[in-house]
């Protein structure tokens, strides 16, 4: 049987988006807004049969995957890009999970936004989102990854400012959009390095990969003279490897800047917990499962050039290491029930980038497929409690929902029991698996490892304190707020309950200490020669102690939260959600440090403008006086004739050129 | 010495045109003959850009050949704009002798 | 020879009808000997070898630019201004001057002796359109002065079409 194309993939929610556009325009008009059912409909049906092309060509993928180039992009002499896809074991598992999350999202949503007046824009701007991560996933050169990577900014954007009449979703969406941008900066500057290292054709990624290996095999010595190197390529412009390495490793820098951004890691974390403004389903399409994690599929995707750089991958992995552990805590210091949940996303993203630090790219991986599930599942149980309690994100007016809502109270214990990593759940396998590769990766392999597990702990007591929370005890809301409360309908349920039990076996694709490992022979053809270049620890450690220490961590959390919340009376709620005294400093402290940047950038900015633009004035406003004292006294040679003027110009012409041929020049 | 074509002659002819095109372009007094003067002019550059090209060798020659269909387009853009200046002028100044312009005095 | 004898019955039209330009009176006269002129002159064009230069000067300059300008010499009715005299004291001065000019640059041209190649190449449209658009990287990149060209053209028709127009705000309100 012959393959699908792989452009119909994106062209699906493309053409949903368009439609729903089209919808959402032309109803704009009218009072009632288009039929929900109908834009219902289309808005599942397109991410769907996107979804089902997906599967149908993954069942049909061969061993190193499919390739096609489907016209030229740029074709200008110096610089060459094609819009090319390309499917392999890598883009195939995040498009199964973009594509079949994205549609259960959109069937909750259905419910969800029922009766929004913004019902056929919100499922465009949805559209719209995964048919730019399809392209972000599927592209096939690091210049429509970036083109994808905006697009799902954007969506990004226009989804958490969705309720657009309030000013603080607004500014929260503004703040999202401004930071990605500082991270977008990053990867375009990666581009450009590679580009000027290696030519536009490098920007794909077999290419890439190839020009690696050269570079690999080139010889990279490690005391080289770079220096030299330098400006060798500054002047004859011709890089040798002494010099190709040191530029890769910034190149490598640049990139996981933008994938700080894009992935909320320190420091360009603080939009992620202001994205919550967004609608729920939202939270928990984009910035819990799909979009955040572009930045590691970006790591993995790269994986070749990160392991020819070892100090950027040290890097990478404090980076992620302070992010869990600081997000964890600060997770600890949440009421707003989806607040908790973005701290703990933003925790998790480190899990990932730690894997992917210690060029564990395929477990990294794994946590992101088995953190889709279970966070998707956790936000979409928090969408229920607050739409069944109308609107309430306040835990400490919850309570007691367990009996009320017992479906939804499942769906979040069974994720919740994955997250915290309860022996056979999916968090389990993936977070243990980061743990032992950890500990493996050399000397600092057990510090990291016990900074793992520690947040792992952590993990287990803010998880258990959001669950204890908010379904058990007895309900702290008003009296007459408790009579509405309703167990959400069929349309969220599902999605939900299908998700939960992606949170409970999905982990089981990769069991380690069972010796299932089928996940990480499908990723071994693109990341498997990538992870072999760096050394491991060679002592081997049996993998039943990990599991039992990961095991012990969660059960020890899980503990201290129902000791410290469960029996105990929480004093019913005062004023705002957020967390006050030094949990808002722990909470807010990334915020300040981007504070104390822009007031530098400020005074820098203020400086110039009051210093060295005086300086530039003063230096315009000489030259245009001397012209202006020159023109004035040239002005008095003018007469009223031009005719003659241009008359005697001719016969000083005349009179050069006889000078000219008398003195003898010309012959 | 042979009757046949010389390269000097087109320059020799290139040149009294470009002569008669300035005589025209400074000594009317009307606009219109101002504009057909620096055209005669112009043509006059390309006529001698051609001569030329056709004295060097093989693949040299072709440059000469092409600068004349941009000074054509840049003669036309230049047409363009000076007869829309001489409409705006006209339709100020109701008159098409060039003494009668003499706006820009100092 | 016979190149010679169309050379010289060419090369006296066209000088001819530039003197009709330089002594008519009325400029729908002088526009008209000027085609005349550029008409011989492309005659010379593909004498020398270089066709597709000759049908671009038919077509653009005899074409277009004295269309054009015939054009803007009817609409304007500018044969009422015959009484802006032919020459004046200024042209006496100038037309030795440039007769100077030409003696003297002719003299030090003859001098330099320059002569016909044979290996030359003829400027046909195939030719000259390769060359034209030779996008190759190592090419003589002539693409580019040609986009250039086509911006100059819009800019200078933008440029004529807000000078020649009737400032509409002013005009019809003054017609009130």
């Amino acid at each position: 049987m012959t393959n699908l194309p792989l452009w119909f993939i994106p062209l699906f929610p493309l053409i949903g988006c368009i439609v729903l556009g089209a919808i959402a325009l032309i109803s704009s008009g009218s009072k009632k807004g288009p039929s929900e059912g109908f834009v219902g409909a289309l808005s599942v049906l397109f991410p769907a049969l996107a979804f089902a092309s997906v599967v149908l060509l993954s069942f049909n993928m061969p061993e190193g995957g499919i390739r096609a180039t489907l016209c030229n992009w740029i074709d200008i002499p110096m610089f060459k890009v094609d819009i090319g896809f390309l499917f392999d074991a890598l883009s195939r598992i995040m498009l199964l999970f973009v594509t079949g999350i994205g549609t259960l999202i959109a069937i909750y949503s259905i419910g969800y936004m029922h009766g929004d007046r913004g019902f056929a824009r919100f499922f465009a701007y949805i559209n719209l989102f995964l048919f730019s991560m399809i392209v972000l996933v599927l592209s096939d050169s690091l210049l429509l990854t970036f083109l994808g990577w905006e697009g799902v900014g954007l969506c990004s954007y226009l989804l958490i400012g969705f309720w657009n009449h309030d000013i603080n979703n607004c500014k929260a969406a503004n703040k999202a959009f401004i930071v990605n941008r500082v991270g977008d900066i990053g990867f375009l500057l990666g581009m450009l390095i590679l580009c000027v290292v290696g030519g536009s054709t490098i920007l794909n990624y077999d290419a890439l990969t190839s020009f690696i290996s050269s570079i690999a095999a080139g010889g990279y010595a490690e005391g080289a003279d770079v220096v030299k190197a330098f400006f060798n390529a500054l002047f004859t412009g011709t890089f040798t490897p002494d010099i190709v390495v040191p530029i890769l490793s910034i190149a490598g820098l640049c990139f996981f800047i933008g994938c700080t951004g894009k992935s909320a890691q320190i420091p360009l974390l603080t939009w992620l917990p202001d994205a919550m403004a967004g609608p729920t389903p939202v939270s928990a399409l984009i910035h819990a499962a799909t979009m955040v994690t572009s930045g590691v599929y970006l790591l993995a995707r790269l994986s070749t050039m990160f392991v020819q750089i070892p100090v950027i991958l040290d890097v990478i992995t404090w980076v992620g290491l302070l992010t869990a552990f600081w997000a964890a805590v600060a997770g600890l210091f949440q009421n707003d029930i989806k607040k908790v949940l973005a701290y703990s996303t933003v925790s998790q993203l480190g899990y990932m980038f730690m894997a992917a630090g210690v060029a564990a790219f395929d477990s990294s991986i794994f946590h992101v497929f088995t953190h889709a599930f279970f966070k998707a599942a956790l936000f979409l149980g928090a969408g229920a409690v607050i739409h069944s309690l109308a609107g309430e994100q306040d835990m400490r007016k919850m309570g007691g929902l367990l009996k009320k809502t017992p479906v939804t109270a499942c769906v979040m214990i069974f994720a919740f029991l994955a997250i915290v990593g309860f022996p056979g759940f999916a968090g389990f396998w993936s977070k243990d698996l980061i743990l032992e590769r950890l500990y493996m990766s050399g000397p600092m392999g057990p510090f990291f490892y016990v900074g793992g597990l520690l947040t792992a702990v952590i993990t287990a007591v803010y998880m258990g304190r959001l669950i204890v929370l908010t379904f058990f005890g007895s309900y702290r809301g008003s009296k007459e707020s408790e009579a509405h409360i309703h167990e959400a309908p069929a349309t969220m349920l599902i999605p939900m309950v299908v998700l939960a039990f992606g949170a409970v076996f999905a982990g089981w694709l990769w069991a380690d200490s069972m010796g299932i490992k089928y996940f990480e022979e499908m990723l071994a053809p693109v990341v498997g020669a990538a992870q072999a270049v760096l050394p491991h620890n060679a002592a081997h450690v049996n993998p039943m102690v990990f599991a039992g220490l990961g095991t012990l961590a969660a059960l020890f959390g899980m503990g201290i939260a129902w000791a410290k919340w469960g029996k105990a009376r929480i004093p019913a709620a005062k004023g705002s959600s957020a967390p006050q005294g030094k949990m808002a400093t722990w909470t807010f402290f990334w915020d300040y440090v981007h504070g104390v940047v822009v007031t530098v950038v400020d005074a820098i900015a203020w400086f110039v403008d009051n210093f060295v633009d005086k300086i530039v004035q003063f230096a315009q406003w000489l030259v245009a006086s001397i012209a202006e004292i020159l023109g004035d006294g040239v002005a008095s040679f003018q007469v009223r004739k031009v005719r003659l003027q241009i008359a005697l110009s001719l016969a000083g012409v005349v009179a050069l050129v006889i000078v000219v041929l008398l003195t003898g020049g010309l012959i | 010495m042979e009757m046949e074509l010389q390269a000097m002659y087109v320059q020799i002819l290139a040149l009294v045109i470009f002569a008669i095109g300035i005589i025209v372009a400074v000594s009317r007094r009307n606009v219109f003959f101002v504009l057909m003067g620096v055209e005669l002019a112009l043509n006059a550059v390309n006529l001698s850009f051609v001569g030329f090209a056709k004295t060097l060798p093989a693949d040299l020659s072709i440059a000469g050949q092409i600068v004349p269909l941009f000074t054509i387009a840049v003669a036309a853009a230049e047409a363009c704009v000076g007869l829309a200046m001489v409409i705006m002028i006209f339709r100020n100044r109701e008159s098409v002798d060039s003494n009668d312009f003499s706006n820009l005095k100092g | 020879m016979l190149a010679l004898i169309y050379f010289i019955i060419l090369g006296v039209i066209a000088v001819g009808s530039a003197l009709c330009v330089l002594l008519s009176k009325h400029p729908l006269y002088g526009a008209l000997s000027l085609v005349v002129s550029m008409l011989s002159l492309a005659g010379i064009y593909g004498l020398l070898g270089s066709p597709f230069i000759g049908v671009v000067q038919i077509m653009v300059y005899a074409g277009a630019i004295i269309m054009l300008l015939t054009f803007v010499i009817m609409v304007l009715n500018a044969g009422r201004d015959s009484k802006t005299p032919r020459f004046d004291k200024v042209s006496l001065f100038v037309i030795p001057a440039a007769i100077v000019l030409a003696g003297l640059v002719g003299f030090v041209m003859v001098r330099s002796g320059i002569a016909f190649d044979a290996t030359t190449l003829r400027g046909s449209v195939k030719l000259t359109s390769e060359t034209l658009f030779n996008t190759a990287q190592e090419g003589p990149g002539y693409f580019v002065l040609f986009e250039v060209i086509g911006l100059l053209l819009l800019s200078s028709m933008g440029a004529a079409v807000l000078m020649a127009k009737k400032r509409l705000g002013t005009d019809n309100e003054e017609e009130k």
